[in-house]
């Protein structure tokens, strides 16, 4: 039978794709790992960060245009992190479906948003679809260095910082996917701009204890260089950097975790194909001889009445 | 640190992607953006700039290591200094005594 050929080829072809989604299921997993001590060298970094911020917010209410701006400005800007390459399940489609659900919801607030987009799958989805996309960044996703990090995040400071007649934005919003664990991965959409700086709890010290002097020594009196205010502009940067940083991290882990259980699913699938052709090609096998057998006989029994 | 004649300060430096280097160390000289500055022990709590140059540090054994550092900022308090910088590098180890105490 024609469908024998047919079959072995299919289950020929099957079995080297099932080699490759194994391959890169393992790949993937490799770099799980690699993501996990990217991450963690990077946290003393966003730590240090994070407590310089705490003790400058400790010591003033700043006003900082990070922190607040005065303006009412309509423009917001959306940043979306998808990833580079495929084969990572729904990763890239479901940040893109969060995406779209953000930009309708701040158009319907009377926003304007504009659109920034990390990864090259994302970046095609938009091309493709003649979007208007402000800026764009391509490569790295699956390990993204300090270098992308400080790109994107001085691309959309400068947004920012610029006043609303030159086309700033008054608010950042990062659409990524949260790294929950190996198995479960969340899109997350994040406000980045302006800062919630959340003041230390020393404001909500028990009232029972010797409140403000508890809290004099909780926070040491800091003297700033060369001034409060240059530390802020030096620092604020840094912290949407370092926080920016731990997106692309986390939005790299997760995609390397949705790429292995795709490619582990992928595996499973084609294992499962094969089993299904492996039977279909036995049962035409043995229909195949079952009939040249009824063949053979009938022709067999046709002699043999001839003859008598 | 009691019974020991000098205190000494615990020095972190981390750069972006990784940590640098962390130990004891009983001097460290900053290029805090208005110029160099020298922290000892027991110095003030201090948040300062810093630019872009060299940054270093003595440890105990009177061993100096020099990192090479990009812009980024210092914070010094309870004998704890943090330098975060986007990029650091340990340049030389120019050893005054050729002991590694790290």
């Amino acid at each position: 039978m024609g469908s024998q050929l047919a079959l072995k080829s299919r289950i020929a072809s099957t079995g080297s794709l099932e080699k490759i989604f194994n391959a890169q299921e393992m790949i993937a997993s490799s770099h799980i790992a690699k993501a996990r001590d990217v991450a963690l060298n990077a946290k003393p970094y966003a730590d240090a960060i994070f407590d310089a911020v705490q003790a400058v917010v400790a010591h003033s209410h700043i006003t900082h245009p990070i922190v607040k701006k005065e303006e009412d400005n309509p423009k917001v800007a959306v940043l979306a992190l998808t990833s580079d390459r495929g084969m990572a399940g729904a990763y890239t489609s479901s940040i893109i479906r969060e995406t779209e659900d953000l930009l309708n919801r701040l158009e319907a607030d009377g926003k304007q948003p504009e659109l920034y987009v990390y990864g090259r799958r994302g970046v095609t989805y938009y091309k493709y679809r003649n979007r208007d996309v402000a800026d764009t960044w391509e490569g790295d996703t699956d390990k993204p260095g300090v270098e992308v990090a400080e790109a994107i995040s001085t691309a959309l400071m400068n947004a920012y910082m610029k006043p609303a007649a030159e086309g700033g934005v008054s608010e950042l919003y990062i659409v990524y996917t949260e790294f929950i664990n190996m198995v479960v991965q969340k899109v997350r959409v994040l406000r980045m701009l302006p800062v919630e700086v959340i003041e230390a709890e020393h404001e909500a010290a028990q009232p029972g204890f010797d409140a403000p002097s508890d809290a004099a020594k909780a926070t040491p009196l800091y003297s700033f260089e060369p001034s409060l205010e240059e530390v802020l502009d030096a620092v604020l940067p840094k912290y949407i950097q370092s926080r920016i940083h731990e997106c692309l991290l986390e939005a790299a882990a997760s995609e390397t975790a949705s790429r292995q259980n795709a490619m582990h699913t992928a595996t499973e699938n084609a294992r499962n194909l094969i089993d299904d052709l492996t039977r279909k090609l036995n049962a035409s096998r043995q229909a195949s001889i079952t009939q040249e057998l009824t063949e053979i006989i009938g022709s067999a029994d046709a002699l043999n009445n001839k003859e008598e | 640190m009691a019974g020991s004649s000098k205190t000494l300060m615990q020095v972190n430096i981390v750069a972006a992607d990784h940590p640098v280097w962390h130990g004891e160390a009983t001097s460290v000289t900053i290029p805090a953006s208005e110029g160099e500055m020298g922290i000892l022990a027991d110095h003030e709590p201090v948040l300062t700039v810093i630019k872009g140059g060299s940054l270093t540090v003595v440890d105990p054994a009177g061993e100096r290591h020099v990192f090479e550092v990009t812009d980024g900022f210092i914070s010094f308090d309870s004998n704890k200094l943090t330098v975060a910088v986007e990029r650091g590098r340990d340049v030389v180890r120019t050893a005054g005594t050729d002991a590694d105490a790290e």
